[in-house]
């Protein structure tokens, strides 16, 4: 995620609170290579060196012959954004104990609160920062407008029931740390936009000072849909009759118990392994479906690795006592298609296509 | 692996600086951490480069295969010094190590003996030592009698040198290197390997599993590591089947023991190769020796792949233990996104553990990562700080410790320096000392 920092308002004075992110990720769980200690006894080979584990305990929660711990590691870097993730941040404003700002001050008269400076140099200005408010904004490659986001956890209300919560002051040294969530869904360059904002108090003024920095970074898709609708000789006891062949060839036969056969090809086009969790159709009025996939077949969640498809398959039938179709321009509409999948240590992605249909 | 794979490596590794026996730069004693330039340029300088002859080379499996070649070899003088050579071995830039480590005073003698090092966690100082004496390259007389060279012919005391070698080197997280290094023993499987009377293997069960994942890595070849783990544990049930035989029960207890490892290796490989799916489906067919480790081990890996309900299913009626199933939950919850949840199991496990006075690294290390994550991250900070406080300086908390420090100040530099000089202010143990930059994200 590249950065650049706008100007500040005041740009000879720098400012004493600064900001720093990082993208949440899932934190993942670290490996281990155990090894034998070197030079020992055969009758300690049973146990590994405990400088090749991951983590030092007394407890037995380590399975110590094996690769994964559950010692959990912080996201090492910004990784891939995909569409139909969630991506998360947190921010984090600080107030800096600089000493800079010692210097700046050096030449304000003395105030009687700062006894641990020597005598020669003059003790420098108390300042307080206080209301320290952070907001952030999401700008998607689709729209020219930008998103305000929700922070987490939320500002404390300010008394009285006025709108907006009220800022936090920090101590030198202090954080206020807030998370974003804002969900992937355009491909394209993303900026997220953080403004800070506070107001630095000496003990005779103050002002308030504002700076904003800007993430940038670009969301990928992870996910193809192909999809493909064919026709399906009507359920047996419906009105429709005879074997239908090839696709919106029924034309007018507006019986009962139509069926077709959807199939959809998902890619991962992702640069990392996805669990397929839940795929199905949400399907408009007078239809329903039967699921032909991995759940009824009782096998496991499908794996896919970079560059590998998934074939899934649905029959979609009509019913005939729940109303009758929707038909949008000679279509009857099905509905949309949800995949749902999960990542590396349960990272969640949800996308669903467009509307899926066939011609009427 | 070919004679002349090895040859190309060797050639195409970017030379290590290279000084005569004239270039004094005698600083040894000075700068306990750069004579390594030294010795290696002193002992190529002795000993030039000699092409090993071919009939004693194990990389030939056309001669080494057949019984006949292994018949004539004599019977006591196999000739190891193919495993001595200086260019084997690289040097280790101490530029890696933070200064506080650096720090004369702080460093082992350099005739410390080797079992010393490795007791006092300087896993460094004896990968170097053991390639002192592999490479017959001591700076002094001093390291000469600490580091006494290896006969060629002396396979035992070779091949625990090399050991000590490789499994330093990994340990401090130079497996680049040792993956290189390991290359030099070529073909493990090789019959030149076998004692020509018993027809035992030379080279001790551990550098063997070891060189495996090396190998694995130098030469470029992941799926390589699961079938010779799997040639392993073929012998692995020849040997338990041949003490059974015997009525040698330890014998039995070990190649058990072994053969299990060995399974449990090659889930790991499965896993490093990204073919979680099939790691799944391994190691649910290997057999729970108690434990519930492996309930355990098959927990974890469903989470890295991200299924959190075939996790929770693996630790259900108690088949990991009861921690182990409140651990895998707490992680759960946190694959989940439920943060706010898991910090209430992680925060309930800590407590617990305190009271009946069981240390745990990684319950206080994921209580401060759950604490990040639902904005508490002085809290976590100040955990993380307190286990560190205590002794507890695994690659993962100061890794998440200094990236909490990079979040909580634009200045996180100093704040990594002076974690650095606490840690090197402790007590050099078992469980390693020496840190490297990557640690403290310096």
């Amino acid at each position: 995620m590249s950065h650049q920092r706008y100007p500040s308002i005041d740009p000879k004075e720098p400012h004493s609170v600064s900001l720093k992110v990082l993208r949440l990720s899932r934190p993942s769980l670290v490996v281990q290579h155990p090894l034998i200690a070197p030079l020992s006894a055969p009758s300690d080979h049973a146990t590994p060196i405990p400088a090749s584990l991951a983590y030092t305990a007394t407890s037995d929660t380590n399975p110590d012959s094996f690769l994964l711990t559950p010692i959990l590691n912080l996201p090492p870097s910004f990784g891939s954004a995909y569409i139909g993730e969630t991506f998360s941040c947190t921010l984090c404003a600080n107030h800096e104990v600089t000493p800079s700002i010692e210097s700046l001050s050096a030449t304000t008269p003395s105030t009687p609160k700062s006894p641990q400076l020597t005598p020669a140099q003059p003790p420098p200005k108390k300042k307080f920062t206080r209301d320290v408010r952070i907001e952030a904004e999401m700008k998607t490659p689709g729209s020219s407008a930008v998103q305000k986001l929700p922070l987490l956890p939320a500002d404390p209300a300010p008394p009285g029931g006025s709108p907006g919560g009220v800022g936090t002051d920090l101590d030198p040294g202090q954080t206020l740390q807030k998370i974003v969530n804002f969900d992937l869904k355009e491909e394209g360059n993303h900026v997220l936009a953080v403004t800070v904002s506070y107001y630095e108090a000496t003990e005779t003024s103050g002002r308030t000072r504002t700076f904003r920095k800007l993430y940038q970074f670009i969301c990928k898709g992870s996910l193809i849909v192909r999809t493909k609708v064919g026709a399906l000789p009507a359920a047996a006891g419906g009105g429709g009759g005879g074997a239908v062949s090839g696709e919106g060839k029924n034309g007018e036969g507006r019986g009962e118990g139509r069926r077709w056969v959807m199939e959809a090809q998902l890619e991962n086009c992702s640069e990392d392994v996805m669990q397929l969790e839940r795929v199905g159709l949400d399907l408009e009025q007078g239809l329903r479906y039967r699921d032909c996939n991995w759940d009824v077949s009782g096998s496991s969640k499908p794996v896919l690795h970079p560059g590998e498809v998934e074939q899934c398959c649905f029959v979609v039938e009509e019913v005939a006592d729940k109303g009758s179709l929707v038909v949008e321009d000679g279509r009857i509409a099905f509905g949309v298609l949800g995949i749902g999948w999960r990542g590396e240590m349960g990272n969640k992605g949800f996308l669903s296509t467009g509307k899926l249909g066939t011609r009427a | 692996m070919q004679f002349t794979d090895i040859f190309r490596s060797l050639a195409s590794r970017p030379r290590s600086s290279t000084k005569g026996p004239l270039d004094v730069d005698d600083a040894p004693l000075a700068s306990p951490l750069s004579p390594q330039t030294n010795r290696l340029s002193a002992s190529q300088h002795a000993s030039p480069r000699i092409s090993t002859p071919q009939a004693r080379s194990p990389s030939r499996p056309t001669a080494a295969a057949p019984p006949s070649s292994s018949s004539d070899a004599p019977l006591t003088s196999k000739d190891f010094s193919f495993l001595l050579k200086p260019e084997i071995y690289h040097q280790i830039s101490p530029l890696s190590i933070p200064a506080p480590f650096r720090t004369p005073s702080r460093q082992p003698a350099p005739e410390t003996p080797i079992p010393d090092l490795l007791s006092s966690g300087h896993f460094r100082a004896a990968a170097i030592a053991a390639v002192q004496a592999l490479t017959s390259s001591p700076v002094s007389a001093t390291t000469a009698a600490a580091h006494p060279p290896a006969d060629p012919t002396d396979h035992a005391r070779i091949f625990e040198l090399l050991y000590t070698r490789l499994a330093c080197l990994c340990l401090i997280d130079a497996v680049p290197l040792a993956a290189q290094e390991a290359k030099a023993l070529e073909d493990l499987n090789s019959a030149f390997y076998l004692d020509p009377l018993s027809g035992a293997h030379l080279v001790p069960w551990e550098l063997r599993t070891l060189a495996v994942r090396l190998q694995t890595i130098g030469f470029g070849d992941p799926r390589g590591a699961v079938m010779s783990y799997y040639e392993l544990a073929r012998e692995a049930r020849a040997e338990i089947a041949k003490a059974g035989r015997a009525h040698d029960h330890s014998a039995a207890e070990v190649w058990k023991r072994r053969l299990a490892e060995l399974g449990v290796k090659v889930t790991g490989a499965l896993v490093e190769m990204d073919d979680l799916a099939s790691a799944a489906e391994h190691l649910a067919s290997l057999p729970e020796k108690g434990g519930g480790r492996l309930a355990t081990s098959r927990a974890l890996l469903w989470l890295h792949l991200g299924d959190v309900e075939a996790a929770t299913r693996c630790v259900r009626d108690g088949q990991a233990g009861e921690t182990g199933a409140r651990v895998v939950g707490a992680l759960a919850d946190m694959a989940d996104g439920e943060y706010v949840a898991a910090l209430g199991k992680w925060q309930a496990l800590q407590a617990e553990m305190e009271q009946n006075g069981v240390r745990d690294e990684m319950v206080g290390v994921n209580l401060a990562v759950c604490l990040l994550y639902t904005g508490q991250m002085p809290e976590g900070r100040d955990i993380l700080e307190g286990l560190a406080e205590a002794g507890l300086t695994s690659h993962t908390l100061l890794f998440n410790l200094t990236t909490m420090y990079e979040l909580c100040t634009e200045r996180a530099k100093g704040l990594k320096v002076k974690l650095a000089e606490r840690v090197a202010d402790m007590q050099p143990s078992a469980q390693g000392w020496e840190k490297t930059n990557g640690d403290f994200k310096l």
